[in-house]
This record gives structure tokens, C-alpha cells and sequence, in this order.
């Protein structure tokens, strides 16, 4: 993995896990890779995983079992609050950029209504 | 924290150049930290005081609590930037000359890296390519469970193959008990893998701190750091 | 220190056999050719020549090249495992030294053997080793003496390959240039001549020799035969004239103080003072 995005990367990591669980690749329950394993992959310093499984374990979306490794949330609740912040956030910044180009609401919805029309079809 | 290195207003001088000048700067147990700056920025001569291979004009360094000596030199592993191995050498004999000499050295992980880094046992120093040489170097640097480990431009000049696997042997390596010190100029292959960064500019500190609070500040990645420092 | 001698000994021997071998090739070469050949061959005056000149060549070679790993140490990248490793100055330097002892004996014992084994086969009369070892002790060598010499020589030929090694590491300390690393030469001759003179200084002030042939301790003028004779380049040694040989006591004992000196002084300065 690359981290191109001027973040610290142990928030990259998190948003890439993040991703992950929110589109179901990752489900509730599941084990994370060990520190020293996703480190490897990763190619990045261990303190790092540890320091993005840590803000994980705050926000409460995996939790660490001594001995056992680190889990994924089984809080059903959590996963799906997870996915609807970041639809929220991507709608967000999506709308942001719309303004940016002087479309109006109406005009926004418009376009989406028939952007979703032609995928259904 | 455990303080791994100390070092205390630490000035080289060459006749009248400046090679070092008062740097002061604390490695912690277990970080990894990696000392940035183009050639002749000084980060050779800091690594060659902290081997005992140059004396310092002024300052003080402590390792492990001790000063530069044998002792240092036992807990030390020290990946020079030039081909150190005797000529005469093969593999095997250099991988004896470690065991014979380091206590610390493990002859179950050097034979692990050796697989890993794809050399044998009876190729010839004198024979081995660039990219090889490095490897073998690091595995034997590696191998040692050192207290401190002191590498100079590991992946200076290797391919990218040889390159990954450099960086991999030294993730691997990582441990909460030692700390690593490394050298570059190649920040973007290697800043993911730093705790710390210390950017060295004519002998001189010029920024030093934790890698992802540098970069959360200056909204940048460390390379383009590097670039806004050593680019005119 | 033990295991640099035998990494020192690993990585030089293929020259020392290669020397050797050629020794040994050269030396039956003129052994072969001069019994070969009839009584009055120009070749066969010149044999003791040659053989000197072969020996000495090889003394040379060996010496230079002796000389030079030390140098490599200093001035090449082998350094950087060599003064990383965790010995002391004097643990390197003693390593060095006692491999290049133990070449320079391993040498002189084979080719002397050789030059007999030589002598036994090649000799026209059909005798004995035992035979040759009796008529050796009926003429009565001067045995004592020649082991004398032989001590003497070891002695003097170590001090004056750690006066080399110090004055290399002196001339590394004082110039970090590569270019003028020869150097060491000069500060080797200067070195030198200075520490013969003053031997001989110390021979003078405190003129005790021992006379190898009789043990016994004395003046010059309390011995009954007359010296005219060489001086060492120690000013240690010196040849009576019925050819036994006299130690200056004061001397031989200063001279071994600045090897054991010099030796402390190189060991500290590779350790504490070389900047590689």
C-alpha cells in the first residue's frame, strides 16, 4: 500500500481498515492481522499499527483480547453507525465540491436521480 | 523511557571544517530513527563516533550508559556504507567470523535472513553483486540481537527487489528492546518505518521529532519535508 | 584475540604456501641442476648466492606483505570490521603480530629443513642422518651461539615490526590523506635511528655484557680478547673476536622496554586515537 495523503499514516491505516469493515470485507467478529504480520504487509514501523489499532480500540470499533489478538466489534450497531458516518462524509464532501462549481441543491439531486437511473437500468 | 543513546553537545571538526556541530540527541529503547540528509550533511560522521571508528572533537556520547569502547562495540551491530567484509571471505566465513566474535549473534536468524535474502553459504565476497553484498551485510547486522543497531544507507544503490527485501529483514527485526539507526537519503522508500526523524544540514540538527506528529503539522509527507529543507 | 589469529592466519596463508611453494621449487631446482652438472660450473659458484638471494627474496616478500595487511587495516575498508569488532587496540595489534611471527618462523624452519633435506638427498655419499647430526656435533658447532643469534634476531626482528606497525599508525593519526600514507617510512627511519642511538648511548653508560660462549658477566676491558667488531643495529650485540658473541645487558633490556612501549603505543592509538 502507498500512503500518499499528507496524514499521519497510522490514520491512513485506520481509514483503510475502516473501508474495509464498513464495505463487509472485514466482518464483525473477525481477527486483524497481528501488529508485527500487518506491519510486514504494510511495510510500515509496528509502532504504527499499534498506534492506529489503539484509536480503533478508542472509537470502539475493534477491541484487543489479551493473548488473543484484536477483533473487530461484534456491536452490529457500531458497524452500521461506521458505514452511515462515512456515507455522511463522503455525501459531504461531495456536496462541498458541487457548490464549489455554483450547482444549486435542486440541480444536485438531478443529477443524481438520473447518474442512479442509468446504473439501475 | 530508557535512553538507548545520549548524546551531549557533540562537536567534530577536521582541521578547521565542521563535520558535527553541538548536536544533542536522545535515541529511546525500541524507536526506530532515522537520521536524514543529503552527502556531507554529517550523518556518516555521527554514525562513524557512535561505532568508535571517529573520535569527537567535543561532546559527549553515551551508549547503553557507557562510553564509546568494547563494551559499546559489543552491543552495537553496525551496517557500514561501504563492503567491510574481508576479500578473502565466503559467505560462511563470514557468517563464523560473527559467531566467533558477537555473543549476541544468532545463528538460527542468520540462517533464516540468508534463505530469506537468497544467498548460500559457499558464494565468494570477492564475486557478489551490489544489491548481494548489501544483503549479506544486513543479514549478518541483523542477525545479532544487538542493543542498538547502526545502519548506514541500507538500500543505497540496490535494485528494488533487493530493496524490499532490505526493508522487510528490518521490519522483521524490530524489536521493543533495541532501537535502530538509520541513515538515508532515500526518505520516500524508507519514512514509513521511522518512529522518528532527525534532519541533519551542515553538522547541524536542523528538525527532529516524531514522524506522524511532523507530518500532522505540516500536513506533509517527511520526503516532501526532506525537499522543502534541502531543496534551495 | 585467539580468533583473530586464526582469521588473520585464514586470510593470508594461500600467499605464505604460494611463497613457500615456490621457495621449495626454486631451492630442488639448484639443488637438482648442480649435482647434475660437473665439478667447475659457473652455476655452482654462484649456488650460495642464489640460495641466499631466494631466501632473501622470500624474507621480502613475506615482509612486505606483512607490512601491507597491516596498512589495509588502516586505510581500507577491512577497517571498518576490523576496529568495530569489540578487542582492544592491543588485542588487533598483538593478533597481527603474532601471525606475522608465526609466518616469518614457519619460513625460517622450512627452509632450513628443506636446504638439509636437500643436502641429504643430493649428496653423492650414502650417510645418515644420524650420521651427519654426529659429525655436525664433532666439529663442534657453536650451538649456544646460534640459538643466541636466533633469540636475538626474533627479538630485534619483532621491536622492528611494531616500530613499523606504530610508526603507520602515528602517520594515520597525524594525516588523515591517503596520498602521503608512505609516510610511515620516514617515521620509521627516524624512529629508527634514533632508538639505535640511544642503545647505544645506554651501551655506553652502562657497558655489561654477557659473553654467550662462557655466561659469563663483565666489562669490555675484563674480557681478554679485543673487539673491533660489528655493532647491531641495536648496538646490543657484538662478535669477540674467537666469534662469541657479547650482549650489552643495559641495552638488550631497553631495547625490549621500547618494544613493549611501542606495542602499548600503537594499541592506543589504533584504539583511541584513529579516525577512520
Amino acid at each position: 500500500m502507498d500512503f500518499n495523503d499528507n496524514l499521519p499514516i497510522y490514520i491512513q491505516i485506520m481509514n483503510l481498515l475502516k473501508s474495509q469493515i464498513a464495505a463487509g470485507e472485514i466482518s464483525g467478529g473477525d481477527k486483524l492481522p497481528s501488529v508485527r504480520e500487518f506491519s510486514k504487509e504494510l511495510k510500515v514501523n509496528p509502532n504504527t499499527i499499534q498506534r492506529a489499532y489503539q484509536e480503533l480500540e478508542r472509537e470502539e470499533l475493534v477491541f484487543t483480547q489479551r493473548g488473543m489478538g484484536t477483533f473487530v466489534t461484534e456491536d452490529v450497531e457500531m458497524i452500521k453507525r461506521l458505514r452511515k458516518d462515512m456515507a455522511t462524509s463522503i455525501v459531504k464532501n461531495f456536496i462541498e465540491e458541487m457548490n464549489k462549481l455554483g450547482f444549486k441543491p435542486k440541480e444536485i439531486i438531478e443529477i443524481i436521480s438520473e447518474r442512479i437511473g442509468e446504473e439501475i437500468e | 523511557m530508557k535512553h538507548m543513546v545520549e548524546i551531549r553537545n557533540l562537536t567534530k571538526t577536521y582541521f578547521t571544517k565542521r563535520a558535527l556541530n553541538n548536536i544533542n540527541l536522545n535515541i529511546e529503547e525500541g524507536k526506530v530513527v532515522g537520521i536524514l540528509g543529503p552527502n556531507g550533511s554529517g550523518k556518516t560522521t555521527l554514525i562513524k563516533i557512535l561505532t568508535g571508528l571517529l573520535r569527537q572533537s567535543k561532546g559527549e556520547v553515551l551508549i547503553d550508559g557507557h562510553k564509546v569502547g568494547t563494551y559499546t562495540k559489543s552491543i552495537v551491530s553496525y551496517l557500514p556504507d561501504r563492503n567491510f567484509l574481508y576479500t578473502w571471505m565466503t559467505v560462511k566465513d563470514a557468517f563464523m567470523f560473527y559467531k566467533d566474535f558477537y555473543r549476541d549473534f544468532d545463528e538460527g536468524k542468520f540462517k533464516e535472513l540468508l534463505d530469506f535474502m537468497q544467498l548460500e553459504m559457499d558464494m565468494k565476497i570477492r564475486t557478489l553483486s551490489k544489491g548481494m553484498h548489501e544483503k549479506l551485510n544486513l543479514a549478518l547486522v541483523l542477525s545479532r540481537n544487538a542493543k542498538l543497531y547502526v545502519l548506514d544507507e541500507p538500500i543505497a544503490g540496490v535494485d528494488p527487489v533487493a530493496r524490499d527485501q532490505i526493508l522487510d529483514a528490518i521490519i522483521n527485526n524490530y524489536n521493543e528492546k533495541s532501537s535502530m539507526l538509520i541513515t538515508t537519503h532515500l526518505v520516500r522508500d524508507m519514512e514509513n518505518i521511522f518512529d522518528d526523524v532527525v534532519f541533519l544540514k551542515n553538522g547541524e540538527i536542523v528538525l527532529e521529532g516524531n514522524a506522524e506528529v511532523l507530518r500532522e503539522e505540516k500536513g506533509k509527507r517527511i520526503d516532501e519535508i526532506y525537499k522543502e529543507i534541502f531543496v534551495v | 584475540m585467539g580468533k583473530l589469529i586464526k582469521y588473520e592466519i585464514r586470510g593470508n596463508y594461500k600467499f605464505i604456501a604460494g611463497v613457500l611453494a615456490l621457495v621449495l621449487i626454486l631451492t630442488t631446482g639448484m639443488y637438482a641442476y648442480m649435482t647434475n652438472t660437473k665439478g667447475g660450473s659457473p652455476f655452482e659458484a654462484m649456488f650460495v648466492f642464489l640460495s641466499f638471494l631466494v631466501i632473501f627474496g622470500t624474507l621480502l616478500a613475506t615482509f612486505l606483505y606483512i607490512v601491507n595487511s597491516f596498512r589495509k587495516e588502516l586505510y581500507e575498508d577491512r577497517g571498518y570490521l576490523t576496529f568495530t569488532l569489540p578487542l582492544t587496540g592491543n588485542q588487533i595489534l598483538g593478533a597481527k603480530l603474532i601471525v606475522a611471527l608465526i609466518w616469518f618462523t614457519t619460513l625460517g624452519i622450512v627452509i632450513a629443513l628443506y636446504h638439509l633435506i636437500m643436502l641429504y638427498i643430493f649428496t653423492p655419499y650414502d650417510i645418515s642422518l644420524s650420521q651427519i647430526f654426529e659429525t655436525l656435533m664433532d666439529i663442534g658447532l657453536p650451538f649456544r651461539d646460534i640459538i643466541a643469534s636466533i633469540i636475538f634476531t626474533f627479538v630485534n626482528g619483532t621491536i622492528t615490526l611494531i616500530l613499523i606497525y606504530f610508526s603507520m599508525a602515528i602517520s594515520r593519526v597525524t594525516f588523515r590523506n591517503k596520498k602521503i600514507g608512505g609516510l610511515w617510512f620516514l617515521i620509521f627511519l627516524v624512529l629508527n635511528a634514533l632508538i639505535a642511538f640511544s642503545q647505544v648511548k645506554v651501551a655506553q653508560l652502562l657497558p655489561y655484557y654477557l659473553d654467550i660462549s662462557s655466561f659469563r658477566i663483565g666489562r669490555i676491558d675484563m674480557f681478554s680478547y679485543g673487539f673491533h667488531i660489528d655493532v647491531d643495529s641495536y648496538g646490543v650485540m657484538m662478535t669477540g673476536n674467537f666469534g662469541n658473541i657479547l650482549f650489552n645487558i643495559a641495552s638488550f633490556i631497553y631495547s625490549i622496554g621500547i618494544g613493549v612501549l611501542t606495542f602499548l603505543g600503537t594499541g592506543y592509538l589504533i584504539e583511541h586515537k584513529i579516525d577512520l
